[in-house]
């Protein structure tokens, strides 16, 4: 079987997509919202409103990108490891990894003074191994795996207002900045 | 039909290849070299406070560089920034309106969108090569705003060791593109916004700044307080000298610095430059600052100094560049700074409602081409006043918007009784009336200081006068015992005020 008919049906990627999305953009939307009281201080509707475009058209970048890695697995591992089940598994994979990356994000809030115990390499292995076995029993264990189906599942309907958004945004960036 | 011989070709190669050569070369080197067309070059080295100067009097010998710069500029001894941090300082300096007209009041602010044409770069005109270079991303900001009137931006981080700034890629609007991943995905001191970018760009900083070694740096590369910016301060006035090198003739080159700005990082040979115990006159914690233990800001004053000393032994560099090149003979060159920084009071640095002069008298001089000799001024001017006379110096028509007037010595007279005006309302809404804010008036011999909304004083209204002929220090508060001084200069303040507040009025 060619490894590129390993890649799962898009019926199967939007749940898994949906929560990546539902993840990165809520994680920027949470600092925007944050941020705004002192943006208002001194910026017009306009200006904020092109930030927001430009994180948006970020965030889709780093989603697509983040899916590769899921889809990835999914062409190199053995079919019943992942690949059978896509929807669970990668789930608890970009949930757990982002989860995990979210951790590090608010213990590394200075760009160049931060805890570098999570650099080491016995920790990042640690974490891998942690992600591993999360997502090894999302696939074994019924209860989890349904509920991952369901939420993903659930999750899609985020993506009908994300992407229009996000390729608009992409659109507006591309003209304002480049153009 | 002619024919071209072999020999005709070649000289008519050679004479096209010279003649390229030479257009390629010659505006580099006639920068300023122009019969009646002088170069400007603003240097400003950033919250270097006039008062930690031994240029202007200090005790400890911090800049006998800039000494010699003074010996053919005019020096001017009571110059106040219009405000005590970058955000307002620079916008003054750079559109030569006080803030509460500019209103670029709040960290990272910007100037307000319909006075955004009105700048050092236009009043200059289309007719100079406009380069503006601001290690401190701040300034960056305007440069952003005044785009269309420049015609080269340097990137924040250009000649520096490590660069992390990325908002600058997004050329046609630096505004959006700095806003967005400088105070936003990637920003400092908080988690990032941008989660995987973010984190692979803590991850690249980290690796990078343990990478970097090196011997005249023991305790650490420099970088700039508000963005991870690293350098090496000797890199910076290479990168200044080289800029300068290849301006075209005439130009315009607004380089602004982030030395001496805190963290004071010096190179090894000036980390003790200063061993004496000297401690300043003690002056009384204030009721708005920090409470910080006089020890502990002595120990800070010493730093600066050092960084201060660093910092001029390598002026000392630009200005034998700048005198060799014979650029001072043809050129304005000014040296300034957006605001100063001070110790005393409780209190260090300047981000702070205080506005004694320590955080707002700041280094004025201005060379003219061919000067000579050394020229004092001593009325009080401000940095609303920069804009105007530049452009009178280059023969532009003085900006009608512009608040300041020109300075004594370069077209204006000094006469007493001018009112020059400072303020701190980084709290305040751009777009609201002035509520919460710090105002200082310098009217002759006197300074005003009005403290308006701040809860300390439990939102009342709080003065202080000084004499600052006899009382240099800000020693003793003349306000409750002369109403009859502080009364008239109080209530120009109040109009004042009340004029530009009468426009966020609803």
């Amino acid at each position: 079987m060619g490894i590129f008919k390993r890649i799962p049906d898009w019926k199967e990627i939007a749940p898994v997509y949906a929560v990546i999305v539902l993840m990165i953009y809520t994680w920027t939307i949470m600092w925007f919202f944050w941020k705004l009281p002192s943006w208002l201080f001194f910026m017009n509707a306009g200006e904020i409103l092109l930030v927001f475009i430009y994180s948006v058209s970020t965030n889709f970048v780093e989603s697509l990108i983040i899916l590769c890695a899921p889809i990835f697995l999914c062409m190199v591992l053995p079919r019943q490891w992942f690949h059978d089940v896509f929807v669970s598994r990668g789930t608890a994979l970009v949930a757990a990894g982002l989860g995990y990356m979210m951790f590090l994000a608010l213990q590394f809030q200075a760009k160049n003074d931060y805890p570098a115990i999570y650099l080491k390499a016995w920790s990042l292995a640690l974490a891998l191994l942690i992600l591993s076995f999360i997502v090894f029993l999302a696939g074994k264990i019924s209860i989890p795996r349904k509920a991952l189906e369901a939420v993903a599942d659930r999750a899609t309907i985020f993506l009908y207002v994300t992407i229009p958004v996000s390729i608009i945004s992409a659109i507006v960036v591309l003209f304002h900045s480049v153009v | 039909m002619s024919r071209i011989s072999r020999r005709d070709f070649l000289k008519l190669g050679s004479v096209v290849t010279g003649t390229l050569a030479l257009s390629n070369i010659a505006p580099k080197l006639s920068f300023g070299r122009g019969p009646s067309v002088p170069g400007i070059v603003v240097f400003v080295f950033d919250a270097m406070s006039a008062k930690n100067l031994s240029l202007y009097g200090y005790r400890r010998k911090t800049t006998p560089n800039f000494e010699r710069f003074a010996q053919r500029a005019v020096v001017y001894n009571t110059h106040y920034s219009a405000a005590s941090f970058t955000t307002p300082g620079t916008a003054s300096l750079l559109t030569g309106l006080y803030p509460w007209t500019h209103r670029a009041i709040n960290e990272s602010g910007l100037v307000a969108r319909d006075l955004a044409s009105q700048n050092l770069f236009e009043a200059v005109g289309k007719g100079y090569y406009r380069l503006a270079f601001s290690q401190n991303m701040w300034p960056n900001y305007f440069f952003g705003q005044f785009q269309s009137e420049i015609e080269k931006i340097l990137p924040p981080a250009a000649f520096s060791l490590i660069d992390e700034v990325y908002g600058d890629k997004f050329g046609t609007d630096l505004l959006t593109g700095h806003r967005t991943f400088e105070d936003f995905l990637l920003q400092d001191g908080v988690p990032p916004a941008s989660l995987f970018f973010g984190l692979a760009e803590r991850i690249q900083m980290h690796r990078a700044v343990a990478r970097v070694q090196d011997a005249d740096y023991p305790h650490g590369i420099p970088r700039t307080g508000n963005y991870p910016i690293f350098f090496k301060l000797k890199d910076m006035f290479d990168g200044l000298i080289s800029t300068v090198n290849q301006l075209r003739s005439p130009s315009l080159a607004y380089l602004h610095l982030w030395s001496p700005h805190a963290p004071y990082i010096p190179a090894a040979k000036f980390w003790n430059f200063f061993t004496d115990q000297w401690r300043p006159i003690q002056k009384p914690d204030h009721v708005l600052g920090e409470h910080i233990l006089p020890s502990q800001i002595n120990n800070r004053r010493r730093a600066y100094d050092n960084y201060i000393a660093n910092l001029d032994d390598e002026f000392g560099r630009l200005l034998d560049f700048l005198e060799q090149k014979g650029i001072l003979d043809q050129s304005y060159v000014v040296i300034t700074s957006d605001h100063g920084e001070f110790f005393e009071r409780g209190e260090e640095g300047h981000v702070s409602p205080l506005l004694y002069d320590p955080v707002v008298r700041v280094p004025l001089m201005i060379s003219t081409p061919g000067q000579t000799s050394r020229k004092d001024v001593y009325a009080p001017t401000v940095s609303t006043d920069v804009v105007p006379t530049l452009a009178h110096l280059i023969g532009r028509e003085i900006p009608a918007w512009a608040e300041g007037e020109l300075l004594p010595e370069l077209g204006g007279s000094g006469a007493p009784g001018r009112s020059i005006f400072m303020m701190d309302a980084k709290y305040n809404p751009a777009f609201a009336p002035l509520s919460i804010a710090s105002f200082a008036m310098r009217k002759d011999q006197y300074k005003l200081i009005y403290y308006k909304g701040y809860e300390q004083y439990n939102g009342r209204d709080a003065f202080e006068l000084y004499d600052m002929e006899n009382d240099p220090e800000e020693m003793n508060d003349l306000y409750s015992d002369n109403p009859s001084i502080a009364g008239p200069l109080r209530e120009e303040l109040f109009a004042k005020i009340d004029s530009v507040n009468a426009k966020y009025k609803h």
